[in-house]
């Protein structure tokens, strides 16, 4: 047998394949230690975690060690960081939340995740909104309401905006007449004909009679402030005929503005959208 | 016994090799292209143009292309070659032979048309439709028969180790292919798998890892056996470890497939059997680097010219480390931190682009200068071959690893009140710039893979001219 050093002295097997031969050395010393320490290995493994099928279960291992086991006791460790705080929400309500600095600073951490996890998709990483597509929550001008108790109430049973299609209802020249009072109103020009028009129109309904929205979101109808061009589905003439035309969320309108915030009661539990009020609340525009 | 044989050369079946050789080259541009774009596609999501060209219908476009066309015509133009050189007698069958190079390359014309399209089984490097599947199957077969007669035809007393990992890649894919693939056909194009749930599961992963364990690793443990000791012209170190590794591969590596599925469905047990037998592998898999590191011992010198044997020989450090890091990862305890990670496809590509592609462009350069009889048509592009690969494969890698390890600490980092600390959609823009890097790795890769093409092309077609006398094996 050759020197481990010199292996290529080894004798050959005799035999040879297109020029090719094989030596005899033998395989590395610490290779063969390593191998038999292999199989050893796994049969250690196998006593001490559960391995074996059996006709209707396995083999347990004498650590007792189970997937689910070392899930639960994770997840344990960290509820019980949390509970004493979790405890202290749910007897809170919002406005004490916003009030305790220390609760406040636990429910901003808490919802950061929950944020970015459920609101974010729509409303951005920041709560900067999409323009034309969904509503910015870091700035002070509310559809339903940005107090604390509403924003929770927005969350947990979700918002629908409702306007009516005006296509069929009015002359396409009565709908231009009140695209020109919207663009006007926004700049603050509105004459005094105008607002008639727009009253006539029955819109101060739902967007008050100064078009400002006003008392009436407080029932939920989401009637926009016509006067500050801080608006979800755009402020170009086109954009602002076509939500006039085909209102908001109406069945069976093709070109209808779709308007839908889901309801997160069934998902998250009334300690965590209490916490994501705070977040929202506190991303700038809270009352 | 070499006494047996003619010194003249039977009449070989060249032709077929020449042939799955160049389909190998051009299918390894084609998958590092698709694969690139789609790195590029997840590093700047716009790029997913229209839905023939989204990451979700290019993906297993990507995996195929490199995997089955480049992987698969690599392992047929060498298997076809060693067997007929070491068994030194021509294939069986000429008229199987070229079945199968039709065969193969109509399946992979249908992976071309049937992604985009977006047909799949939606079973990972498995995804190719039932009508497919058959053909697979009998391609495959059709390739397993000429070469088991074929060496059933041999001239030698004995059946050369590279022959032996071969055939064990065939007899395992052959029923890990039929078997995964089961399933009740719906439409021309749609089917679903006969086993549900957390079976459905067990039974793809018992796949999805021996794809990797026999068509991806045994395979190419056999085109090393031969090319490593052809090219340098040296004995193969020790038979006995090629005896001792091929057999613990052969009856190891079918139980590795349950550590994919670790803290799912799967039941405690299976992925504790997994997770052991994965770090029983480690030896094993060493023992066939080893055998082809020390088949080198005393030679080193050889790499310092010769760029064919050093594809070859870094392939097998390549092989070596992957075969340490896949065993951890396969505990439950590294498990939760790299499943679902980038870790996982940082850990594939050193295998992927390191180990087999590596390996198979060793042996291609040195097949290419053995078919055509002439020598390669530029050496100083071997050399810029060897490097452009290199580091573009050290840069995907190590892109993989920093974005996957930090993607996995973000996912679990939590803050003092136990709160998670990090938003999903945080882990994914602190991933963006080793996405970026990534990419570039891969156009490294996809540039070295048209270098290749072109000296090869400019191989083939200098060849007739005359120039030094080709090196004769």
């Amino acid at each position: 047998m050759a020197k481990q050093d010199e292996p290529q002295h080894a004798p050959d097997t005799g035999h040879e394949w297109d020029g090719i031969r094989e030596l005899t050395n033998p395989p590395p010393r610490w290779w063969m230690i390593a191998f038999h320490a292999s199989w050893i290995w796994c049969i250690v493994y196998f006593i001490l975690y559960p391995a074996i099928p059996l006709v209707h279960d396995s083999t347990k291992g004498i650590l007792g060690w189970t997937m689910i086991t070392e899930f639960k006791a994770d997840v344990a460790e960290n509820e019980a960081l949390k509970a004493p705080f979790l405890k202290k929400v749910a007897a809170m309500d919002g406005q004490q939340l916003l009030a305790d600095d220390g609760m406040k600073s636990f429910a901003e951490s808490s919802a950061k995740a929950l944020f970015g996890d459920n609101c974010a998709g729509c409303h951005g990483a920041g709560g900067q909104g999409a323009p034309g597509l969904f509503p910015a929550l870091v700035d002070d001008d509310w559809l339903y309401g940005g107090d604390i108790d509403t924003i929770i109430e927005s969350i947990t049973d979700g918002r629908q905006g409702d306007m009516p299609a005006h296509a069929g209802m009015l002359t396409d020249k009565e709908i231009d007449g009140l695209a020109d009072f919207v663009v006007a109103a926004a700049e603050g020009k509105a004459t005094r004909a105008q607002f008639a028009r727009f009253d006539d129109a029955g819109c101060s309904g739902c967007h008050g009679e100064n078009a400002q929205g006003g008392a009436i979101n407080e029932l939920g109808s989401g009637g926009a402030n016509l006067t500050d061009s801080i608006w979800r589905f755009g402020n170009s003439r086109e954009d602002i005929l076509r939500t006039i035309r085909y209102g908001v969320n109406q069945e069976d309108v093709p070109n209808t503005r779709v308007a839908i915030m889901p309801a997160f009661g069934d998902k998250l539990s009334p300690e965590a959208i209490k916490m994501l009020a705070v977040k929202v609340h506190e991303l700038g525009g809270g009352k | 016994m070499s006494e047996n044989v003619s010194s003249e050369t039977p009449a070989y079946n060249f032709t077929i090799v020449k042939w799955f050789a160049i389909c190998a080259v051009v299918y390894l541009a084609v998958g590092a292209l698709v694969g690139d774009i789609i790195a590029w596609e997840l590093a700047f999501p716009s790029l997913n143009l229209n839905e023939y060209m989204t990451f979700g219908r290019l993906r297993p476009l990507h995996t195929n292309a490199v995997i089955f066309a480049f992987g698969g015509s690599t392992l047929m133009a060498t298997a076809y070659y060693i067997v007929q050189r070491t068994c030194a007698v021509p294939l069986w069958s000429d008229k199987m032979a070229w079945f199968t190079f039709w065969g193969w390359n109509a399946v992979i014309v249908g992976a071309v048309v049937s992604f985009p399209l977006g047909w799949t089984s939606g079973k990972e490097y498995a995804e190719l439709e039932w009508p497919f599947d058959i053909a697979i199957a009998l391609v495959w077969l059709a390739y397993m028969g000429n070469f088991v007669m074929t060496l059933a035809n041999r001239k030698t007393s004995h059946i050369y180790v590279a022959n032996w990992f071969f055939l064990g890649m065939m007899v395992m894919i052959t029923y890990l292919h039929v078997v995964n693939s089961l399933a009740i056909p719906v439409t021309m194009t749609k089917s679903y798998s006969i086993f549900s749930g957390v079976h459905d599961a067990m039974i793809q992963w018992w796949w999805g890892h021996n794809a990797v364990g026999f068509f991806l690793t045994a395979g190419f443990l056999g085109i090393m056996y031969y090319f490593i000791p052809k090219q340098a012209n040296l004995p193969i170190f020790s038979y006995r470890l090629s005896v001792l590794h091929f057999w613990a591969l052969m009856f190891g590596y079918v139980w590795l497939g349950a550590h994919h599925l670790q803290y799912t469905a799967l039941p405690d047990w299976a992925g504790s059997l997994g997770a052991a037998v994965s770090i029983a592998m480690i030896i094993p898999s060493w023992g066939g680097a080893i055998n082809g590191l020390m088949t080198l011992s005393g030679a080193w010198n050889k790499l310092r010219d010769d760029y064919v044997l050093r594809f070859l020989v870094v392939s097998l450090a390549f092989y070596a480390m992957s075969t340490f890091e896949g065993p951890v990862m396969s505990l439950k305890t590294v498990n939760a931190l790299s499943h679902y990670t980038d870790w996982t496809i940082g850990h594939v590509h050193s295998g992927a682009l390191g180990w087999v592609a590596m390996v198979s462009i060793g042996a291609i350069y040195h097949l290419v200068t053995r078919l055509w009889k002439t020598e390669i048509y530029s050496v100083g592009l071997v050399n810029n071959h060897f490097w452009i690969h290199t580091i573009g494969t050290v840069i995907y890698v190590c892109a993989m690893w920093v974005s996957g390890i930090m993607q996995g600490l973000m996912w679990r980092a939590t803050d003092d009140y136990g709160n998670l600390a990090y938003t999903f959609a945080e882990t994914v823009s602190a991933m963006h710039p080793y996405y970026v890097l990534r990419s570039v790795g891969g156009l490294l890769v996809l540039l070295g893979a048209l270098i290749m093409l072109y000296n090869v092309v400019m191989t083939i077609r200098t060849a007739g001219q005359p120039k030094t006398a080709a090196a004769q094996a």
